[in-house]
């Protein structure tokens, strides 16, 4: 077994690993319901971005206005998506750590967080930027939020 | 009910719905476009909400939110109905026997009766229309309703396979 299955198993069986894996199924469920709600929020906001940087949407403003505004949705629907995926994670450990689709769904959950904090913070910081940045921009966005709840979705059956 | 239970497990058993059930690929896809579909209608539909309770976009006219986003919530609820169409499709008898099914059924109802009412009486407001500095509290307690009634449904539908 490798160090790092059992540094996750010592969590697993850490009193949070155990009060959720132990508890009633419904507490489980709980953890489900934030999840998809902190996803719906952070994505449905990622989207409003992306309609506006293609001039789709709410022309009447910048994409940097609109994205100053959804930003503070985005980081507290993927809080809410964070805080309680881990807590899903801790109580199953050995069930998510083997699975591909999990491990997809983090790689492009990481690089779906790098890409919102390097290029589509540049873009969407200034009111004339480059075309064909925000073309790449928009189109790495979508690919991957949408990705990580693709992926998401998939844990349970593969 | 048993009636019920028994088009329900036709439903399932057809060709279709054992294809899709018994399909590693689909199934997990057709979930994944569910979720997607839903975030893009429902969570439009929230940051709309937010709008009129009066804590996001507050420099946007309501009108202009409307206006702009409700090809895209109509166009992800089109295939929120499509994908769940066939996730039923599927697995029809699993999911009926499950009251969260039938209470995720009544508060769409209850969501959409709200939203039908915003669009036909409130939104067509000359408050509204006009973008008056002040618009009918009522328009706030549409918005309002719709966040607890969209929850809801999203509650009630993630419970659907916890719920017996």
């Amino acid at each position: 077994m490798s160090a790092t299955l059992e540094v996750l198993n010592t969590l697993q069986n850490s009193f949070i690993g155990q009060s959720v894996a132990k508890s009633n199924h419904l507490v489980g469920a709980t953890f489900q319901v934030f999840h998809v709600l902190g996803f719906i929020v952070l994505l449905a906001s990622v989207v409003l971005v992306n309609l506006r940087l293609l001039g789709y949407g709410l022309r009447g403003q910048t994409a940097p206005q609109i994205a100053a505004e959804t930003n503070r949705l985005i980081w507290l629907g993927f809080g809410f998506a964070v805080v309680s995926g881990t807590a899903m994670f801790f109580s199953a450990v050995e069930l998510y750590y083997f699975n591909p689709a999990f491990k997809l769904k983090i790689a492009v959950l990481l690089a779906a967080a790098v890409l919102q904090l390097t290029l589509f913070r540049k873009v969407t910081a200034t009111d004339t930027p480059n075309p064909a940045l925000v073309k790449v921009s928009v189109l790495l966005s979508i690919v991957l939020w949408f990705g990580v709840g693709l992926a998401g979705r998939a844990i349970g059956y593969v | 009910m048993s009636a019920i239970l028994e088009l329900a497990q036709g439903i399932q058993n057809s060709e279709i719905g054992t294809a899709l059930a018994e399909s590693t690929i689909a199934f997990p896809i057709i979930e994944g476009i569910h979720l997607l579909g839903l975030s893009i209608s429902v969570g439009l539909i929230f940051l709309t909400d937010l709008r009129l309770i009066g804590v996001l976009l507050r420099r946007v006219p309501i009108i202009d939110v409307l206006h702009h986003l409700r090809p895209w919530v109509l166009s992800g609820f089109a295939v929120t109905f499509i994908s769940g169409f066939l996730l039923f499709w599927s697995e029809a008898a699993t999911v009926i026997v499950s009251p969260a099914f039938s209470v995720k059924f009544l508060f769409i109802l209850l969501g959409g009766l709200n939203a039908l009412y915003f669009e036909f009486k409130l939104a067509r407001l000359t408050a509204v229309v006009e973008n008056h500095e002040v618009v009918p509290v009522g328009v706030k307690y549409a918005g309002i309703a719709s966040i607890g009634l969209w929850t809801l449904v999203i509650i009630a539908g993630r419970l659907i396979p916890y719920l017996p």
